[in-house]
């Protein structure tokens, strides 16, 4: 029976609904615990947070996927409490969103090491909450290319996604040809991966989509709404229309089956300001319509939100 | 939150709040209570059970309380496995004045948050922005993450490079100057490849030379290089801050013990201070998981004895593990220190 890992226990696959494939409870790069001026209290973390879990369920969301990484503020047993009041599927990862998001203890760690522990988390739990990751996060460290350390994470994800059957999440697109040497090298099929941010402003133009397309790849369009029309845009934002039409270019292209979007957001950020307006919510908000408007039919709506996640967030057995 | 009465005239930051400096009797100034790699707190094979943890650091803490050791010096730092909490409790349960330490480094051991920050470019923290960082953990106290803040710090601790200074380390070493200059407690630095050369980055801030201890003197290259006693003649404070480690790149005992006295008979005994700078629980470094049952004691029970051996009077040994490391740890400003031996 084809399942998924969700921070409450496995689901049928079935269960999954509406998925939001790419996004974050709360991020914050590590160390930004330390600085007070991000803190926030436990009232305004759940006042921020779960207004925009319960609209999401409201629209017909089935599924949150969050993105944090290991080191990056992820808290399992806070997804747990809101995943169990809000009726919201949530799925935690392992794995980290880039090499320059590894603390030492990790940096310094073996691939062997590194699979083992996204194994555990996998098929064990993370940390002590019971709650198993369904998906293994990976990632370009800020610089373009990919590092060493980027290099082993990506190798060990390889490594656990093979042993577990759960699929592998990129933070970034570039670089692909070493990403997926790696995952030839190990053997795994490159379904089995979501090679993300192909849309993103900054590297959208270095990002060889149809090609990781071309190789087999499943190709993430997930920072949807991080626009150049917002009030205070963060740098990787991008116009709306040359975003949407990206999008829209790429599936006529006959790759349908391979695309997934989400909008990348944070519920509460952790250790940055977040970007005022932007919520997951983004997808049933503007994103559904405009695709709509732009002749896209319930079937195709359906592939890119529910078919397409369920067949890769599905364990692969 | 602190349980003792406001304290008059010079004090020292512990954990428990400001105590008069007079009260901490023989201090070990370099030592780690807990000591967790960063990241390691989430690693699947490594288990931070606190009251276990706590168990055996108060067994430790009361050996060396009942060997005669007042305060131990937690110079870990803020990111490597500091629990403010667990050393309020450790410090009440056993009686020893605990100090603990704002700071952070090498760069090795930073989180990204500080090297790779979500601006574009990229561009890692610059020297004020770590003063600010770690002067608010004297004045505002250390942080519990994402939760509160408690007592101040004692300290600023820092660390360059093995290898040598990077320019990160450059700037966490100006910050934490300046963070000293600003509220008056010392600067601790552990040198990278070049002891003069880092302690002239702080001084270089405007602090002077007697806020400052530099640690890791004990190290086979600082021996050879002579960095003792240039450090000490320059004003800082000489840290031999591995006492009873041998070889892993240490000098034996018998050296450090004959370079105190050389110290000593060349009047700068006023700039020496031991410790022993083994941690007392050890995560994230399975080379270190085993750590002696009487780290601490060590310092009283056989290095002392060694020193007198070398001719060192009782008042030598009492300047050194009372008298120089309170001087350094009070609170306040502080004339630069004039000595400035042939
Ligand atoms: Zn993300």
């Amino acid at each position: 029976m084809p399942r998924v890992n969700t921070v409450l226990g496995p689901i049928p696959t079935e269960e999954l609904g509406l998925v939001a494939v790419h996004e974050h409870i709360g991020y914050g790069m590590p160390g930004s615990e330390l600085d007070t001026r991000w803190w926030k209290t436990p009232e305004e973390r759940y006042d921020e947070t779960v207004p925009k879990l319960r609209q999401f369920h409201e629209y017909g969301g089935g599924t949150f996927v969050d993105a944090t990484g290991i080191c990056n503020g992820r808290d399992v047993n806070y997804y747990q409490s809101l995943s169990e009041k809000t009726g919201v599927h949530i799925v935690a990862s392992t794995g980290f969103v880039g090499g320059d998001t590894a603390l030492p203890f990790f940096a310094r760690a073996t691939v062997d090491y590194l699979a083992a522990h996204f194994t555990h988390e996998i098929t064990v739990g993370i940390g002590n909450t019971g709650g198993k990751a369904g998906i293994i996060k990976v990632g370009v460290s800020r610089g373009g290319r990919m590092t060493d350390l980027d290099k082993r994470i990506y190798r060990a994800a390889a490594r656990a996604a093979l042993a577990t059957g759960v699929p592998v999440l990129t933070h970034l697109a570039i670089d692909a040809e070493n990403a997926i040497a790696i995952f030839t090298e190990e053997g795994l099929p490159l379904d089995r991966v979501l090679f993300g941010h192909v849309d993103d402003g900054v590297n959208a133009d270095k990002t060889r989509d149809t090609w990781i397309a071309d190789q087999g790849g499943r190709i993430g369009f997930d920072t949807f709404g991080y626009e150049t029309e917002l009030p205070d845009p963060p740098f990787w934002a991008r116009p709306r229309k040359e975003r949407l039409e990206h999008f829209l270019r790429f599936i006529g292209e006959g790759r349908l089956h391979q695309v997934l979007a989400s909008a990348d957001a944070n519920c509460s950020p952790l250790g940055w300001p977040g970007v005022e307006g932007h919520t997951v919510n983004y997808i049933f908000e503007d994103l559904i319509p405009d695709l709509r408007a732009a002749g896209l039919d319930e079937a195709a709506i359906r592939t890119i939100f529910v078919d397409n996640p369920a067949s890769f967030l599905s364990i692969a057995n | 939150m602190n349980g003792n009465p406001p304290a008059e005239g010079p004090t020292v930051n512990t954990v428990l709040g400001p105590v008069p400096a007079s009260e901490l009797g023989v201090i070990s100034v370099h030592e780690a209570l807990l000591s967790v790699v960063p990241g390691a707190e989430h690693a699947f094979d490594v288990t931070i059970d606190r009251a276990e943890i706590f168990e055996a650091l108060a067994a430790k803490l009361r050996d060396f309380r009942g060997h005669g050791g007042g305060t131990i010096v937690d110079s870990t730092g803020m990111f490597h496995g500091r629990d403010v909490r667990l050393l309020e409790a450790l410090s009440r349960a056993t009686g020893v004045h605990i100090v603990a330490s704002t700071g952070m480094g090498p760069e090795e051991l930073l989180g990204g948050y500080f090297l790779t920050p979500q601006t574009n470019p990229p561009t890692p923290w610059p020297a004020e922005k770590f003063a600010d960082l770690f002067g608010k953990e004297v004045t505002e106290g250390m942080v519990v993450p994402r939760v509160e803040r408690r007592g101040a710090a004692g300290l600023v601790t820092t660390t360059a490079t093995r290898e040598g200074m990077t320019a990160t380390d450059e700037s966490l070493f100006r910050g934490a100057a300046h963070a000293a200059v600003s509220t008056g407690v010392p600067v601790s630095i552990r040198f990278g490849a070049d002891a003069v050369h880092d302690l002239e980055i702080v001084l270089d801030e405007g602090l002077p030379a007697g806020r400052v201890v530099v640690g890791g003197l004990d190290r086979t290259d600082a021996y050879a290089a002579g960095w003792p006693l240039a450090v000490a003649r320059r004003g800082a404070y000489v840290a031999l801050d591995h006492v009873g480690t041998e070889g892993d790149g240490h000098v034996s005992d018998a050296e450090r013990a004959a370079l105190v006295a050389e110290l000593v008979e060349s009047g700068h005994g006023d700039r020496v201070l031991l410790s022993i700078g083994t941690p007392g629980v050890s995560k994230g470094e399975p080379t270190r998981d085993l750590t002696p049952e009487q780290p601490w004691s060590h310092l009283l029970t056989t290095f002392v004895p060694l020193l007198k051996t070398r001719g060192l009077s009782d008042e030598d040994v009492q300047r050194i593990v009372v008298d120089n490391p309170r001087d350094l740890l009070t609170v306040g400003p502080h004339a630069a220190h004039e000595q400035e031996v042939a």
